[in-house]
C-alpha cells in the first residue's frame, strides 16, 4: 500500500511537472499555454482590444487636452493645441492600432528579429546590420539639434508611443502577438522611428541589379548584354520631363566589356546571398502611379490630383489614415506607423503623393586586398585600413552570434566569398527625410514644396503636387549619384578609387516640371526624362519601368476634353494592357496567313474582339497573358539554356519584355529570335510557335478560362501567418496597366489610392486593409471590398469627422 | 463551503492575471476533500470553470468569435475557432486537476485512510 502511494506521489508530480511546464514554458513551437491561452491576460484580450469606444483618459506628457476622433471606419482625427501633444498623440493612436508591426519593422531594420523568432532570422539581421540602417538611424539622430523641430517631433512621439506600452502592460491590453510569441516590446525610442523609415528607404530601392548584370554579362557576353540590357529604353516610353535641359548631353557611355572570372564567381556568391534574403530587402522595381491635372484641363477648375503608391499588400497595412491639426500642421492623409507625419496627402493649400523614382543608387564595389596586408585595401594609391564595428545578435534559444563589419570608404562590406564585395548606398547616408517631410505637411506653394524636398536624398521619389490656385507639378527628388565618365556603375567596379561617386546631379538639373502647358503631369516608375538628358541616372535595366502604366495614363489624360475626379478614380482602375494593345494587332496580322486548327482559331476570335482590358471576365485576357510569357521564353529561354545563364530569366522579364517590345515591333528580323537550336527565325514565326503553344497548354490545362479564374490577389499578413491574410480572391489587371496586379497571384499592387480635386474642395482615399492590426477587429480588413471594387471613401475634415455616423472621441488629458 | 472558497480564489486569481491559481485551488480541494475519486474531478472542474467563467464574460461583453478564429489561425488551424476554446479550458482544467492530485497523492502518503 505504501509502495502505490509513493507511486501515485510520483505519478502525480510528473504528471503536474509535465503540465506546469507546458503551462510557464514555451515548448517547440507552442507558445507557454497558461499566458497565452488565460482569459485574461493571454490572447483573449484581443477581444477587448477590438472595440472602440469612446474614452477620457490621462496622457503623461501632453500640455493641453487632445481629441482623437475615430470614424466609423476607423479614420482618426487629432486635433491637438500644441505641436508637441500632436505627436505625442499620434504615437498613442498609432501604438494603440499598430504596435506589434512597428515592432516588427524597427526589429528587421536593426537587425532583431532573430531574438523574437530564432536563428531562422539570422541571415536577414546579419546582412541589415552589415547594411547599415541601424547606424544610419543612429548618425541621423546625433545630427538633430536641440530644438530642432524634428528633434521634437520624434522625442514626443516616441513617447506617445511608451505612454500606450505602459498602459497596455498595466491593463494586460498588449497585441496578442507579443503573448504567443513571449515577449514584451522594448521602449520606443527616436532612433526606431529613422530605423523604420530606412526600411522603406531599402525595401524601395536597395538593389542587386549590378550584380545580376555582371552575370548576365559573363554568361551572355558584353555584346548581347549590352544589347538586350541597354542605358536606355529600347521601347517608346512617355517621360514626363522632355526638357530642354540645362546640360549637353555627355558621350554615350560604353557598355560593352568583359566581365573577369573572378568578378563574375565574387558577383554570383553575392548574388546568392541576397537572393536567399526575406522578400522586401531588395528593392524588385516599383508599381506606382501618381498624376496631377491643372485647373485649365479640369472639369471644375480646380487642380486635381491622384496617387496610388504600390508596395506589397499586407494585413495590416503599410498606411494608417488621419488627420494632425496643431498650430503648425493641418494634414490629412496616411502616415507610416512608427513615423509621426503624413507621408502621403494634402492640407489645406496642396496635396502631394509620390511614386518611386527608380535612379540608381546602389553601386558595388570590389576592394583590392593583398593577403600580406591582412584588414586593409588598396584605394587612392593607399594601403587603407578597414574600420570596424561589432554588433551581438540576440537569438531566441541561443548564444547571441557575434558580428563584425568591415567598412571601406566606400561603405560596408557584404561579401568576402570569392571577392571582397563593398557596397556605396545612398540609403547609407545620413539625410533628413522627416524633416522634409513635416515641411511639406507645412509647404503651401510649390515653391516651399520644392525648397522642403531639396532636403529629400534616398530614396529618390517622384513627387507629384498640386495646389489650390490651380497649378500642379512634379519633381523627382534625391541623390542622383555621379561617377567619373569610364566608370561602368551598371556592373561591380573597381574599389581602388578610379570609379568613385564625385557627387550628385545639382537639384536645379534633377527631372522637374511645374505647371506644363499641356496642363497634366504624370509618372509611373518611368524613365523621367527623354534620350537627351545629360546625367547617367540608371539603366533600363530592373531600375526604371518599361514604362506600359506610364503609356496608359498619358494616353488617357492626354485625351482632348475636361478631366473629372471620377476620371481620375476610373484611372487609377483601369486595366488596359498597353503592351497588348501594341502587340496583339501584329500578332493577329502575322496569324492572318496561317493554317490554325480550331483551338488556335478560337483564340484568335477571342483576341480579335478584345479591347485589351485584364477584366476577371475575359477570356482574351488569359490567352493573351500567356501568350506573352511563351513568347518571351520562346525567344529568350534558348538563350539562356545555351549559355548557362545563373540569373533566373524571370528576374529580367521586365528588361527583355521592352526589347522584345522593340523588336517586334521595329525589328521582327532581330538576331535574338534566331536562337541557339531552332535556327533561323523572325519575330512572326517566333510568335506563331509561341501561340500554338500556349494554346495547346491552355487547352490540356483546362485554363481556358477567363482570367480571374487564374489570377488573384492576395493581402499577406505580415507575420506570415496564412490564416490571417486576405485572398486569393480574383482580380483584375496585370503588371502593365495602371491597376497593378503583376504576380499569380499579385501580392502588391496600389497600397493607397487618393484623388483630389481643389476645385470642389473634395478629397478621397482608401487603402486595403483597415486601421487595426488586430485580426479579431472589425477594422482589420473594413476597407478591402472598397477599394476592391475601385471605391475611395471621402477624407473628412476633424469637425465633419467628429459629426458622423458611428463617430467615437477620445479625450486624452495631461 | 471550502471547495467553493478554493474555487473562487482560483476564479480571483485568474481574473487579477494570475493564471495559474487554479492549480493551487486544486490542491486546496485535494487536501480538504482527500478522496481522489471526487477530489480530483472537483479539482479539474474548479480548473475549468475559473477560466471558463472570464472567457463567458468576454463573449458576453465583447464577442468571443472573431477572437477565436484569429488565435485559431495565428495556431495554424484557419476556421476552427472552437480549438483555443477548448485549449484554453484544458489547460485551466489540467491546472485545477494536476493541482488535486498531487495534494491527494501527497496527503495519502503522508496521513494514509484507514482500511
Amino acid at each position: 500500500m505504501r509502495v502505490r502511494s509513493v507511486l501515485n506521489v510520483v505519478a502525480a508530480l510528473i504528471v503536474s511537472g509535465a503540465v506546469l511546464y507546458v503551462a510557464f514554458f514555451p515548448t517547440g513551437p507552442l507558445p507557454a499555454l497558461g499566458p497565452a491561452f488565460n482569459p485574461t491576460t493571454g490572447a483573449w484580450t484581443m477581444a477587448a482590444d477590438a472595440v472602440i469606444t469612446d474614452r477620457s483618459l490621462s496622457l503623461p506628457g501632453l500640455q493641453q487636452p487632445v481629441s482623437v476622433v475615430f470614424e466609423s471606419n476607423g479614420t482618426a482625427h487629432i486635433t491637438a493645441q500644441t505641436d508637441s501633444d500632436l505627436f505625442i498623440a499620434t504615437g498613442y493612436v498609432h501604438a494603440r492600432f499598430r504596435l506589434f508591426q512597428m515592432d516588427l519593422m524597427r526589429r528587421q531594420g536593426a537587425g532583431r528579429l532573430s531574438e523574437i523568432v530564432g536563428k531562422a532570422a539570422l541571415d536577414s539581421d546579419t546582412f541589415e546590420l552589415q547594411l547599415g540602417l541601424l547606424r544610419t538611424a543612429q548618425a541621423e539622430w546625433n545630427a538633430l539639434p536641440a530644438g530642432d523641430p524634428t528633434r521634437d517631433a520624434l522625442v514626443a512621439y516616441a513617447r506617445g508611443v511608451n505612454d500606450w506600452i505602459k498602459e497596455a502592460e498595466s491593463a494586460h491590453q498588449l497585441d496578442a502577438m507579443f503573448t504567443l510569441l513571449g515577449y514584451q516590446p522594448q521602449p520606443w525610442t527616436p532612433i526606431d522611428s529613422l530605423v523604420i523609415k530606412g526600411d522603406m528607404t531599402q525595401t524601395l530601392n536597395f538593389t542587386d541589379t549590378p550584380l545580376v548584370m555582371a552575370l548576365l554579362n559573363k554568361s551572355l557576353g558584353a555584346d548581347l548584354a549590352s544589347e538586350w540590357f541597354p542605358i536606355l529604353p529600347p521601347n517608346q516610353q512617355s517621360p514626363y520631363d522632355p526638357g530642354p535641359y540645362s546640360k549637353e548631353a555627355p558621350a554615350p557611355i560604353q557598355t560593352a566589356s568583359a566581365v573577369s572570372a573572378l568578378d563574375d564567381q565574387g558577383a554570383s556568391a553575392l548574388y546568392a546571398r541576397l537572393a536567399a534574403l526575406p522578400q522586401g530587402l531588395i528593392a524588385q522595381g516599383g508599381d506606382s502611379n501618381n498624376w496631377a491635372v491643372a485647373g485649365t484641363k479640369s472639369a471644375s477648375g480646380g487642380a486635381m490630383l491622384a496617387g496610388d503608391p504600390h508596395l506589397h499588400l499586407t494585413l495590416p497595412a503599410i498606411w494608417f489614415q488621419m488627420t494632425q491639426d496643431s498650430p503648425s500642421y493641418h494634414s490629412s492623409g496616411v502616415a507610416i506607423p512608427g513615423t509621426p507625419g503624413v507621408l502621403i496627402g494634402h492640407n489645406e493649400h496642396i496635396a502631394w503623393s509620390l511614386t518611386d523614382a527608380q535612379n540608381q543608387q546602389t553601386f558595388f564595389y570590389v576592394e583590392k586586398e593583398d593577403a600580406a596586408r591582412p584588414g586593409m585595401y588598396f584605394w587612392n594609391g593607399t594601403w587603407t585600413p578597414y574600420t570596424t564595428v561589432s554588433y551581438d545578435i540576440p537569438v531566441l534559444g541561443e548564444a547571441p552570434r557575434h558580428l563584425t563589419v568591415k567598412m571601406s570608404v566606400h561603405g560596408p562590406v557584404i561579401s568576402e566569398r570569392g571577392q571582397t564585395t563593398s557596397v556605396w548606398w545612398a540609403g547609407n547616408i545620413p539625410s533628413q527625410d522627416l524633416t522634409v517631410l513635416l515641411n511639406i505637411n507645412r509647404a503651401s506653394s510649390w515653391t516651399a514644396f520644392r525648397d522642403a524636398l531639396r532636403g529629400w536624398f534616398s530614396p529618390t521619389h517622384n513627387f507629384v503636387y498640386a495646389d489650390d490656385k490651380g497649378n500642379i507639378g512634379l519633381i523627382s527628388a534625391g541623390y542622383y549619384p555621379q561617377l567619373p565618365a569610364a566608370a561602368q556603375p551598371w556592373l561591380p567596379m573597381p574599389g581602388t578609387g578610379e570609379d568613385d561617386v564625385t557627387g550628385t546631379i545639382p537639384y536645379d538639373d534633377i527631372p522637374q516640371a511645374y505647371d506644363p502647358p499641356d496642363g497634366i503631369i504624370w509618372s509611373a516608375n518611368q524613365r523621367q526624362v527623354t534620350a537627351s538628358y545629360p546625367y547617367y541616372i540608371g539603366t533600363a535595366s530592373n531600375f526604371f519601368d518599361p514604362g506600359y502604366r506610364a503609356n496608359e495614363i498619358h494616353r488617357v489624360l492626354s485625351q482632348p476634353g475636361k478631366l473629372t475626379a471620377q476620371d481620375m478614380q476610373h484611372l487609377q482602375t483601369d486595366t488596359r494592357d498597353f503592351l497588348a494593345s501594341e502587340i496583339v494587332p501584329v500578332l493577329l496580322h502575322s496569324l492572318s496567313t496561317r493554317q490554325l486548327n480550331s483551338k488556335e482559331s478560337a483564340a484568335v476570335a477571342l483576341l480579335q474582339a478584345w479591347d485589351y482590358n485584364m477584366g476577371v471576365d475575359s477570356k482574351a485576357a488569359t490567352v493573351w497573358w500567356f501568350f506573352w510569357q511563351e513568347y518571351l521564353h520562346e525567344t529568350f529561354a534558348p538563350w539562356w539554356t545555351s549559355r548557362h545563364v545563373k540569373v533566373s530569366i524571370g528576374e529580367v522579364l521586365d528588361t527583355l519584355g521592352q526589347d522584345l517590345e522593340a523588336w517586334t515591333l521595329n525589328d521582327p528580323a532581330n538576331r535574338t529570335f534566331s536562337a541557339p537550336g531552332v535556327g533561323a527565325r523572325t519575330a512572326a514565326e517566333t510568335m506563331l510557335a509561341a501561340f500554338r503553344l500556349t494554346v495547346s497548354k491552355l487547352a490540356a490545362n483546362h485554363m481556358n478560362v477567363a482570367w480571374g479564374q487564374v489570377h488573384g490577389r492576395v493581402l499577406d499578413n505580415l507575420a506570415d501567418i496564412s490564416g490571417l491574410s486576405y485572398g486569393p480572391r480574383a482580380e483584375r489587371g496585370d503588371a502593365n496597366t495602371p491597376l497593378a496586379a503583376g504576380g499569380m497571384p499579385s501580392d502588391h499592387g496600389p497600397s493607397w489610392r487618393m484623388v483630389v480635386d481643389w476645385g470642389t474642395k473634395t478629397f478621397e482615399g482608401v487603402y486595403p486593409g483597415g486601421q487595426s492590426g488586430n485580426p479579431a477587429s472589425s477594422w482589420y480588413t473594413n476597407r478591402v471590398d472598397t477599394w476592391w471594387a475601385g471605391g475611395l471613401d471621402p477624407m473628412l475634415t476633424a469637425q465633419a469627422a467628429a459629426s458622423s455616423t458611428g463617430a467615437r472621441t477620445w479625450s486624452l488629458k495631461p | 463551503m471550502l471547495v467553493a472558497t478554493a474555487f473562487i480564489v482560483a476564479l480571483v486569481g485568474v481574473l487579477l492575471g494570475v493564471w495559474w491559481t487554479p492549480f493551487l485551488a486544486g490542491a486546496a480541494i485535494g487536501i480538504v476533500v482527500g478522496r481522489p475519486a471526487a477530489a480530483i474531478p472537483l479539482g479539474g472542474l474548479s480548473g475549468v470553470m475559473s477560466w471558463l467563467l472570464p472567457l463567458a464574460a468576454i463573449d458576453v461583453r465583447y464577442g468571443l468569435g472573431p477572437t477565436a478564429t484569429s488565435v485559431a489561425a495565428i495556431m495554424g488551424f484557419d476556421h476552427q475557432g472552437a480549438l483555443p476554446v477548448v485549449v484554453s479550458l484544458v489547460v485551466g482544467g489540467l491546472l485545477g486537476l494536476t493541482g488535486a492530485w498531487v495534494a491527494c497523492a501527497g496527503r495519502a502518503l503522508v496521513r494514509p485512510e484507514p482500511r
